[in-house]
C-alpha cells in the first residue's frame, strides 16, 4: 500500500503541471512552518522588554559634573542613600527610578501630545473646506505610525548609544535599561516623551502640504520623517554620543528642540511645498493673486492657543526633572513671554500695510515666538525672551512674503514658523545666554564655570553662536536636501500629488469619499 | 400682480422689512446669496496678504404685491437700503400671472 501510493507520487512528479502545483503546496507549508517558529520564538523576544539592564552610554564632556548632581540628588532622597556613584567616565544609572521625574515626564509628555489636537485645529482652519477631512485624518495617521516606527527603530536610532550619527541600541525597546541615562526617568516615560517630540515634527509637515498631497504619498514620505530624518538626524544632537555635543570649543545647545523638533520639520515642509508645487488655481502675488483662505478662523485661532498651552510641556518638560524647580518657572516664563511678545509683533508688524488688525498673522506671530524660545528657553533671561520673540513674530511675517514672492505655496506657514523661527531661535541662544546657566541635571543648571553657556551680548565672543551656527546647519541643510531627495521618491512613484480632477473635487471626497460638513453646501464661491 | 426682487446688503436687511411692513406688505422670501456687479468684488486680508473675493455676499429679498403697490413697496426698499455707496444692490419687477394659497386653494390678489 505504501508503496504503491510513493510510486503513483513519483510517476505524478513527471508531469510537469503536477510538480508545480507540489511545489507551491510544499512550499506554502513550509512558510507557514517558518512563521510559526517566528511567532513561537520571535514574538516573545520582541515583546519582552527590559530583559537586559543595559546603561545608557553617555560619553560626554560633562560627565563629571553630571555624577556630581546625581551626588546630591541621591542624597536628597532619604532611604535611597545606597551606592553614591564616584566620577568615572561613564555616569551609571541612578540606583532608583525617580518617581517626581517620572512622573513629570509623563505629564508633560501628554501636554505635548495634546499639541497634536493643537496641529489639527490649526491646519483643518487655515485649509479649504474640501481638504478638512485629509488634513485631519493625516494628523491622526501621523500619530499611530509614528508611535509604531519610534518603537521599531525610532527610539534606537535617535536615543541608543551608537557613534557620533545614528544610534544603535534598544531596537523594538529590547534590553533598555530602567532608567534613562542619568535622568533617574523611567526609560518608558522617557521613550513617551520624545515619541510625542517625534510626533510634532512629522505633523509641521503636513501643513505645508496640504490640500494636494495624496494619501499615500502622505504615508510614504511620513515613514520616511518620522522613521528616518527625524531620529537620524536629531540622534546629532540629542544622541547620548551625538557628535554635535562635542564640538569644540563650545558644545551645541538646544534645549527643547529648536532645531531638532522645528528646524528638521520646516525644512522637510519646504521641501514637500517644493517638490509639490502649489495648489491648483494658487495664483501669487506678483502674479496678480493671493493666497486661498483658510475656511475656518475660529477652529485655527483655538488650535494655536492648544499649541501654545502643549508647549508648557514641549520646553518645561524637558528639564526631565521635576527637581530642577527653577530651571521650570524660567522655562515656562520665558516661554510666555516669547509666544506674547511674537503675537504683538506680528499684530504691529503687519498692521501698516493693511491697516487691518490680522488674526491669522497673530496666530502664526505667537507660534514663532514659541518655536524660537524653544531652544534657547532655559538658558536666557525673561527680558532676552521678549526680543527673541519678537524678532521671531517680525521673521515669520518677512519669510511668509520670501516664499509669496518664490512662487512656493506653503497653506499653514510652517516653514516661516518653524523652519525659519527654529533657525532663528537656536541663533539667539548664541546672543542671549546670559551665562548664569549650564546644561540642566537632575537637580538643577549644571554652574560649574566650565559649563555655563554664555551668549555674545552677554560678553561670552562667539563660540557659543559658532556651536549654535554649526549645529543648526549641519542639521538644517542635511535633513533639507534628504527631504528633497525623500520627496522626489515619492513623486517618482507617482503617489505624491493627487491627479488634477482629484484635487478640484477635494481631498476629502476623492481620498476620503466624505466631506468635513455634509450637511453643508460648500463650493469655492 | 408684481413681483418686487431686491438684492441688497446683508447689514440692511433688518430695516428692509422693517419699512416694508410699516406700508402693508405682508410677507416676504428671503435668501442668502453671492455675486458681483459693476465693481467686480473686493479684496480681504489674510495672514498678511490681500486676496480677491469675486462673489460677494449679499441678501435676495422677493416680495409678490398687488400692482397698485409696487410703487409704494419699491420707495420704501430704496430708502431703507440706500446707503449711497458701492454694492447697495439692485431691484427687479416683474409680472406674475398667478397666486396660490396653498392652504384654501384661494388664487389671485387675494391669495397674497
Amino acid at each position: 500500500m505504501k508503496k504503491f501510493t510513493i510510486n503513483r507520487f513519483l510517476v505524478k512528479l513527471h508531469d510537469p503541471r503536477e510538480r508545480t502545483f507540489f511545489l507551491a503546496l510544499f512550499g506554502g507549508k513550509m512558510l507557514g512552518l517558518l512563521a510559526c517558529f517566528v511567532i513561537v520564538f520571535g514574538l516573545p523576544a520582541l515583546l519582552t522588554s527590559m530583559t537586559g539592564k543595559a546603561h545608557a552610554q553617555t560619553a560626554s564632556a560633562t560627565s563629571n559634573t553630571v555624577a556630581k548632581a546625581l551626588d546630591a540628588a541621591t542624597n536628597a532622597i532619604a532611604g535611597a542613600a545606597a551606592a553614591a556613584p564616584a566620577a568615572d567616565a561613564t555616569p551609571p544609572n541612578p540606583p532608583y527610578v525617580n518617581p517626581l521625574n517620572t512622573m513629570w515626564v509623563l505629564v508633560t509628555a501628554f501636554l505635548v501630545f495634546f499639541m497634536q489636537a493643537g496641529f489639527m485645529f490649526l491646519e483643518a482652519g487655515f485649509a479649504r473646506t474640501r481638504e478638512t477631512v485629509n488634513v485631519l485624518l493625516e494628523g491622526i495617521v501621523d500619530t499611530c505610525l509614528c508611535g509604531v516606527l519610534f518603537w521599531a527603530f525610532g527610539f534606537a536610532w535617535m536615543f541608543g548609544s551608537g557613534n557620533g550619527f545614528i544610534g544603535n541600541q534598544y531596537y523594538f525597546l529590547q534590553g533598555i535599561p530602567d532608567t534613562y541615562g542619568s535622568t533617574g526617568v523611567a526609560t518608558l516615560a522617557y521613550f513617551l516623551f520624545q515619541f510625542a517630540f517625534a510626533d510634532t515634527c512629522s505633523t509641521i509637515t503636513s501643513g505645508a502640504m496640504l490640500g494636494r498631497t495624496g494619501f499615500w504619498g502622505d504615508l510614504w514620505y511620513s515613514i520616511g520623517v518620522s522613521g528616518f530624518l527625524y531620529p537620524i538626524f536629531g540622534h546629532w544632537a540629542w544622541g547620548p554620543d551625538g557628535w554635535l555635543n562635542n564640538i569644540k570649543p563650545a558644545a551645541f545647545h538646544d534645549f527643547a528642540g529648536s532645531t531638532v523638533v522645528h528646524t528638521i520639520g520646516g525644512m522637510i515642509a519646504l521641501a514637500g511645498a517644493i517638490v509639490l508645487g502649489p495648489r491648483l488655481g494658487r495664483r501669487f502675488k506678483r502674479d496678480g493673486g493671493g493666497p486661498m483662505p483658510g475656511h475656518n478662523m475660529t477652529i485655527a485661532a483655538v488650535g494655536a492657543v492648544i499649541l501654545w498651552f502643549g508647549w508648557y510641556g514641549f520646553n518645561p518638560g524637558s528639564t526631565l526633572s521635576a527637581m530642577d524647580m527653577q530651571g521650570i518657572a524660567r522655562v515656562a516664563a520665558n516661554t510666555t513671554l516669547a509666544a506674547c511678545s511674537g503675537g504683538l509683533a506680528s499684530l504691529f508688524f503687519v498692521y501698516p500695510r493693511s491697516r487691518k488688525w490680522d488674526c491669522g498673522m497673530t496666530l502664526n506671530g505667537l507660534l514663532a515666538g514659541l518655536v524660537a524660545i524653544t531652544c534657547p528657553c532655559y538658558w536666557v533671561s525673561p527680558g532676552g525672551s521678549l526680543i527673541i520673540g519678537a524678532v521671531a513674530g517680525v521673521f515669520v511675517v518677512v519669510a511668509t512674503d520670501v516664499l509669496e514672492y518664490l512662487r512656493i505655496d506653503d497653506p499653514c506657514g510652517a516653514f516661516p514658523v518653524h523652519g525659519v523661527c527654529g533657525i532663528w531661535g537656536t541663533l539667539s541662544l548664541g546672543l542671549f545666554a546670559t551665562g548664569e546657566f549650564g546644561a540642566p541635571t537632575p537637580t538643577g543648571a549644571d554652574t560649574s564655570a566650565d559649563a555655563l553657556v554664555k551668549g555674545l551680548l552677554y560678553g561670552g565672543g562667539t563660540d557659543q553662536l559658532v556651536a549654535q551656527v554649526i549645529g543648526n546647519g549641519a542639521i538644517g541643510i542635511g535633513v533639507f536636501i534628504v527631504a528633497m531627495a525623500l520627496m522626489y521618491a515619492v513623486k517618482a512613484t507617482g503617489t505624491l500629488r493627487i491627479s488634477k480632477e482629484g484635487e478640484l473635487e477635494g481631498l476629502d471626497l476623492h481620498e476620503h469619499g466624505a466631506g468635513a460638513y455634509p450637511e453643508q453646501v460648500t463650493s469655492s464661491i | 400682480m408684481k413681483k418686487i426682487e431686491a438684492i441688497i446688503k446683508p447689514f440692511k436687511l433688518e430695516e428692509v422689512k422693517d419699512a416694508l411692513q410699516d406700508v402693508g406688505i405682508q410677507g416676504m422670501t428671503v435668501s442668502e446669496v453671492k455675486g458681483f456687479g459693476r465693481q467686480k468684488g473686493h479684496t480681504e486680508i489674510y495672514r498678511g496678504s490681500e486676496y480677491t473675493v469675486d462673489f460677494l455676499p449679499k441678501i435676495k429679498l422677493e416680495i409678490v404685491v398687488d400692482a397698485g403697490k409696487v410703487a409704494e413697496a419699491v420707495s420704501a426698499i430704496i430708502n431703507a437700503a440706500k446707503t449711497g455707496k458701492i454694492g447697495d444692490g439692485k431691484i427687479f419687477v416683474s409680472n406674475v400671472d398667478e397666486a396660490i394659497r396653498i392652504r384654501t386653494e384661494e388664487r389671485g390678489p387675494g391669495a397674497l
